[in-house]
């Protein structure tokens, strides 16, 4: 590394707080991002990278998996939708504007991903091969924006489902098909921006209201079940080894550690 | 005048000056291009941070900064949208904290 002039304009660290809030918040700001790592993919992927046929039981696996992470996207798409018309202020509804595209981006290239693989009906599909724990996770989540709970409908969707989808697709990843690989390598990215909002937005609310976090923790209390268990479905279906699966599950704990519910 | 209880020390009052750093796109495209110096990959356990550089904790990114970092500095996470602080960590090196 070596020494050089600094352009203090151009140094993302001098922001004042609300200029950086400002900023990656905004429409522009995401824009610019998903161009970065969007541009030249067709539904999620390389046009000329094609896998390698898969074995039939490995299909079979990854077809349940990725039927579940349609209805994780689903579950994402229709909280962030709904949760714009009660976001408290511009910032964060143009947030949520921005992450109700890339969720809808998401459940597209996933169920484009299933076509590939040969599943004439993804939608009576994952019907069939969901699992109910995450079926009623979603349930419980459409709940919470529906009594418009911003803070619960936050944590429910930007911190514990979003940890969760942020941790199983990078290890989903590592060992998957190039094709499905890349799908979901641009998944993660978007991922980012969703657990950064959600714990940052919460991190807030409970440093301005500490009398929610009772409330939260009771959210927490109720979720964790269907989540953790919904997590250890997935984990076994890509093969994730037993002893790998505590590792995984330490990122979800780290957060909920930060916000103070350990 | 800034309210912000993060605020960046003044170099020139520091005992000891700072090293600064020039920094090069790395190939990390999750902001826009402008941004895109200021954050790297990981890249797993054969990495090691220079003295400008600190792991996000939220989304795992590396954040780097124009000068050398110690603690109290503020930088900030793009990627996850986080405000950070440096501190000190107990193996001696730093880390960053969220500050919500």
């Amino acid at each position: 590394m070596e020494r050089g002039t600094r352009d203090e304009a151009a140094d993302v660290h001098a922001l004042e707080p609300e200029a950086f809030l400002e900023e990656v918040h905004s429409f522009e700001f995401w824009f610019q991002s998903v161009q970065g790592y969007l541009a030249g993919l067709s539904f999620g992927h390389r046009p000329d990278v094609h896998g390698a046929p898969l074995a039939p039981d490995e299909r079979e696996r990854l077809v349940t998996v990725l039927c579940n992470y349609c209805v994780g996207e689903t579950a994402a798409l229709e909280g962030a939708s709904g949760l714009v018309a009660i976001a408290p202020n511009r910032l964060t509804k143009v947030f949520l504007a921005t992450q109700v595209a890339d969720e809808g981006r998401h459940l597209e290239v996933l169920l484009h991903r299933l076509a590939e693989l040969g599943i004439p009906a993804p939608e009576s599909e994952i019907e069939r091969r969901a699992s109910r724990s995450l079926l009623h996770f979603k349930r419980r989540l459409r709940e919470l924006v529906e009594s418009r709970d911003w803070e619960a409908a936050i944590f429910a969707q930007n911190v514990i489902l979003e940890a969760m989808e942020f941790t199983v697709f990078q290890s989903h990843a590592r060992t998957a098909d190039l094709v499905t690989r890349e799908v979901l390598q641009g998944i993660v990215k978007d991922e980012r921006r969703h657990i950064g909002f959600g714990e940052n937005e919460l991190g807030r609310r409970l440093q301005a209201s500490p009398h929610i976090r009772a409330r939260i923790g009771e959210v927490k209390k109720e979720l964790d079940h269907w989540v953790l268990e919904s997590f250890e479905e997935t984990l076994r279906e890509i093969g994730v080894p037993n002893e790998e699966r505590p590792e995984l599950g330490r990122s979800y704990l780290e957060v909920v550690a930060r916000l103070g519910f350990a | 005048m800034s309210t912000d209880p993060l605020l960046r020390h003044d170099d020139l009052q520091e005992a000891v000056p700072r090293q600064r750093f020039l920094l090069e796109d790395t190939g990390f495209d999750e902001v826009p291009p402008k941004y895109r110096r200021f954050y790297r990959k990981w890249r797993g356990p054969g990495d090691a941070l220079a003295a400008n550089e600190v792991i996000c904790p939220v989304c795992k990114v590396v954040i780097r900064s124009t000068r050398e970092l110690r603690p109290g500095d503020r930088v900030y996470c793009m990627p996850c949208m986080s405000r950070l602080v440096v501190v000190r960590a107990e193996d001696g090196g730093l880390e960053a904290r969220v500050a919500y």
